[in-house]
């Protein structure tokens, strides 16, 4: 066979994903995006070797140390500092030798020589070029490039963490509004009302009930919060089973028995609409404002709020897939409602979720970047490309405040934005290439 | 088509309530005190008479606000629980004495214990200052708000011989030993009573039509019979959105003063962006694939995804007035007079930058669906009969293609008035225009509740209308589309 028909032959064997792969890789402009944010998502990872205030090697009175991998090992809790680099201005040390990583600077770090907004063009009081200010300082005399490096960690956390709860949410609750529509499941009269009574209670035992104990395990350790938790959890599924278990036995009666449609498709679509009627970023500001900084807080007010696109797409999918011949098929041969919706509707119906998910991490990058300009979200000390921009505010003079972190943002969301264009043009038959 | 409208209209109700009761529950759960925030603070360390004035306006306050009543018409708690803690005035005290019902469980005992605590704080503000009784009373206030405030045992007993300590120190306190041994007695007994299973059970707490919710969303107003003027508020469902917290002015007003700007500027937005979209979108479909289209499409890209609150800070470093050029005035303070061209020269002068800032990224979502639609048209069929038939480019593209692929362009406008309220906050913020975005920040932090509950449910029922209006347009442009079941 020539190398052209085998081509061919390959291109159809493989199957839809591989398909879509291949169109997305010929678009050139959203390859390079995703080749960026691959880039980024290094850069996050390994911000603390690019830009720290310790050595990543360092000679010291003999000894050799590896300060930043130590310092992960005093954040677990596995290794402390000795006595003599407890407490140390890092580059004031008297090293035998030493290796500072690419950006000497920490973000927090405060170099005083050089506080009140120095210039990255302008006159700065360091030793040497090595350690200049490549993007100037803010007030307090932090290095704006170190704010940044550190900053791509928070921001592609943001994204990933908030999008991965919205589409959590979004796809369960899209895929059992679609599947089921209104007339799909059906169960006892007791068991139905019995389930919504147990809901309660089951939230009463587990969480309320338990509010003082799951309050102190926060303020104790993150394990203990986590077990916690996880007996919480334990309470609600073992009182939702009893309840289940209860109507099991009680459907026996005529009248509790009798079969009814549980409205799946109505109660989501109605939960869907109250939802989106509130503009998204009042209800973010209004939860955020008033609760503790925090961003884990953040991530999951910004999932919390962003599922309704996600649950509305995956759910006209599978209204329209519900009636194809092999759901059909599927249900004839006795597989169950869950091992269907798992393996047949979910991936069939992910292409536009794809879609949805990338322009949403851009979304949530936007309206992190936006919260932390208000000085809403993140506690005051964490810099992000949004705090920086807000210390800008304050000193219009600053244009290195203003014009990189914008950058930043502005580069990271038209990436996404391009891959999720590429994946639209990717996953649209009509545009085969 | 009627019967769909009033269906939908009548799905609004449900809907509303559940955002209501939401945006209640939000801020109820918030932590702050709106009365201690609105009292000026007088420092309450004082003799008796002032700490007993300072409580009075205070649990007035709350009273007028109607704070003191219980928060909805049910709640699901415990049978250890009291249903009239709610009555507590102070937040911290309220909050200790549900964890003390959380450890002991035997409200009659807890009650009775607080409220020796409380008769042993005013006994200690009772007592005349002398230069003897000085530096102990102050330690014996402190130990006496702590021992309101705090529940752990450890931390009680502290207090319990701090102030037995104190009291020693004075003849003149000596009169507190009678209330500290009363306090203390109460404390065994409800430690020694304690009942904490009591918590576990669950009991559901009726509170009638009297709670904050009914009063906000339904107010105590009479709705027949005599009107007595004793009524606090007619309610959100009669049009009584409340006062301000900030400074008492009714809530329908600020929000009037601060829609007019955001209308004038939303609006103003809306009107550039078609007049420049809808052509750009015309031009890049009819010729696609062109310099122009590339041109148009990447700068509008571009332009969707700058962040509009950057570029506002961009336009005020380079522009308004920093070291670059002083073209425009950063801040919003227009000069008005009264005199219509003066007022409207000076308002151009200032909301000339955020009007660019608030259009430029809806050109491009706007002139792409434009760009789509015309495409999908052009490609029809009954396209290539008009040219068949020989009609010129122009009548095609601006008589038929374009009337045509407006369908979603005039629903879209629909959805627009929602995010006329709230979709400027960055911008508003930016430049100091007083509209309902900038309202709503600054309510929410300063925990300004009536206002923040106006707008949402404002926000929301506009959002309702703008998806029924969108929807009903869509039906009257496009004949194609009927709501009504066909036989």
């Amino acid at each position: 066979m020539s190398s052209s028909s085998r081509e061919q032959v390959n291109e159809l064997e493989q199957g839809y994903w591989a398909y879509v792969k291949r169109q997305f890789k010929k678009n050139k402009r959203a390859l390079f995006s995703l080749y960026a944010i691959l880039f980024l998502a290094f850069v996050a990872l390994t911000a603390d070797f690019i830009a720290n205030e310790k050595p990543i090697y360092a000679q010291y009175n003999g000894t050799t140390y590896f300060p930043i991998l130590k310092s992960y090992g005093v954040a677990l809790g596995v290794s402390s500092w000795p006595k003599e680099l407890q407490n140390v201005t890092w580059k004031n040390l008297e090293y035998d030798s030493v290796i500072f990583p690419p950006i000497p600077y920490s973000p927090s770090n405060q170099d005083f020589k050089n506080a009140q907004y120095k210039a990255p063009n302008g006159e700065q009081r360091v030793k040497s070029k090595r350690w200049w200010h490549w993007l100037g300082t803010d007030g307090l005399g932090r290095d704006v490039f170190a704010g940044m490096i550190h900053a791509t960690r928070i921001a592609l956390a943001v994204g990933l963490v908030a999008m991965s709860i919205a589409g959590l949410i979004g796809i369960i609750l899209g895929t059992i509004a679609g599947y089921f529509g209104d007339q799909g499941l059906r169960m006892s009269r007791i068991r139905f009302f019995l389930n919504i009574i147990a809901f309660f209670i089951a939230i009463f035992y587990a969480f309320s009930a338990r509010m003082y104990v799951l309050g102190d395990a926060i303020g104790e350790s993150i394990i203990s919060f986590v077990l916690q938790g996880l007996i919480s959890v334990l309470i609600f599924a073992a009182v939702m089973i009893v309840a289940n278990l209860i109507a099991q036995v009680l459907k026996k009666i005529p009248f509790l028995g009798t079969r009814m449609n549980v409205p799946l498709d109505l109660g989501i679509s109605r939960l869907i609409e109250v939802v989106v009627a509130v503009p998204r970023i009042f209800l973010i500001i209004s939860i955020v404002a008033v609760a503790k900084p925090s961003l884990i807080l953040v991530m999951v007010v910004l999932g919390l709020t962003g599922w309704t696109g996600i649950a509305r797409l995956i759910r006209a999918e599978l209204l329209r897939v519900r009636s194809l011949e092999y759901m059909e098929a599927a249900k004839a041969l006795g597989f169950g409602d869950f091992r269907i919706m798992l393996k047949h509707a979910i991936p069939n119906a992910l292409s536009p979720v794809l879609i949805s998910l990338a322009f949403g991490i851009a979304a949530a990058i936007l309206t992190e970047a936006f919260l932390s300009f208000i000085g809403l979200g993140v506690p005051a000390e964490t810099v992000t490309w949004g705090s920086l921009l807000n210390l800008a505010r304050a000193n219009p003079g600053a244009w290195w405040l203003a014009t990189f972190p914008g950058i930043a943002i502005f580069l990271t969301v038209t990436f996404l934005n391009l891959i999720g264009e590429g994946l639209t043009d990717a996953l649209d038959p009509r545009l085969k290439k | 088509m009627l019967q769909y409208i009033l269906k939908r209209i009548l799905i609004f109700i449900p809907t509303l309530l559940v955002i209501s009761l939401a945006t209640f529950a939000i801020s109820t759960n918030a932590p702050g005190d709106p009365v201690e925030q609105m009292l000026t603070s007088q420092s309450g360390e004082g003799q008796a008479a002032n700490l007993q004035a300072t409580e009075k306006a205070y649990l007035a306050l709350r009273k007028e606000l109607g704070l003191d009543l219980p928060i909805f018409y049910f709640a699901m708690s415990n049978i250890a629980s009291s249903d009239t803690l709610h009555r507590v005035a102070k937040t911290f005290q309220r909050d200790n004495l549900d964890r003390l019902t959380y450890e002991y469980g035997n409200w009659p005992e807890i009650s009775n214990y607080y409220k020796s605590a409380r008769d042993l704080e005013h006994a200690v503000f009772s007592v005349n200052k002398d230069s003897l009784n000085r530096t102990p009373l102050i330690s014996m206030k402190e130990s006496v708000n702590d021992v309101l405030t705090k529940y752990e045992p450890g931390n009680l007993e502290t207090n319990f011989t701090n102030i037995k300590e104190k009291i020693g120190q004075a003849p003149s306190l000596a009169v507190l030993s009678g209330p500290l041994a009363t306090v203390e007695s109460n404390y065994q007994k409800m430690v020694s009573t304690a009942t904490g299973w009591k918590y576990y059970i669950p009991s559901l707490k009726f509170y009638g039509m009297d709670n904050q919710y009914h009063r906000w969303f339904f107010g105590d107003k009479p709705w027949f019979g005599k009107d007595d003027g004793t009524w606090t508020s007619a309610g959100f469902i009669r049009g009584d959105f409340g006062k301000s917290y900030r400074d008492r002015r009714p809530v329908g007003s600020v929000i009037w003063d601060a829609i007019r700007y955001t209308f004038l500027i939303s609006m103003l937005s809306i009107f550039l962006v078609y007049l420049i979209a809808i052509p750009v979108g015309v031009f890049s479909a009819v010729k696609s694939g062109s310099v122009f289209d590339q041109i148009a499409t990447t700068t509008l890209f571009v332009l969707y995804s700058l962040p509009s609150f950057w570029v506002a800070i961009m336009a005020i470093v380079y522009f308004g007035g920093g070291d670059y050029f002083d073209v425009f005035p950063p801040y919003f303070s227009p000069d008005l007079d009264g005199g219509f061209f003066n007022d409207v020269k000076e308002m151009a002068k200032y909301l000339l930058l955020p009007l660019m800032c608030w259009t430029y990224g809806s050109l491009a979502f706007i002139s792409r669906q434009m760009r789509g639609g015309m495409l999908t048209i052009l490609g029809q069929d009954y396209i290539r009969t008009a040219r068949a038939k020989g009609l010129g480019e122009k009548t095609i593209t601006w008589k038929h293609a374009m009337r045509n692929s407006l369908l979603p362009i005039i629903t879209i406008f629909a959805s627009v008035f929602p995010a006329a309220i709230g979709g400027g906050i960055a911008l508003e913020i930016i430049f100091s225009i007083p509209g309902m975005g900038k309202l709503v920040f600054e309510a929410t932090v300063a925990r300004n509740y009536p206002i923040v509950f106006a707008v949402m449910m404002f926000s929301a029922i506009l959002t309702l209308i703008g998806f029924l209006v969108a929807d009903i347009l869509y039906a009257l442009v496009d004949p194609r589309i009927s709501y009504s079941n066909k036989k």
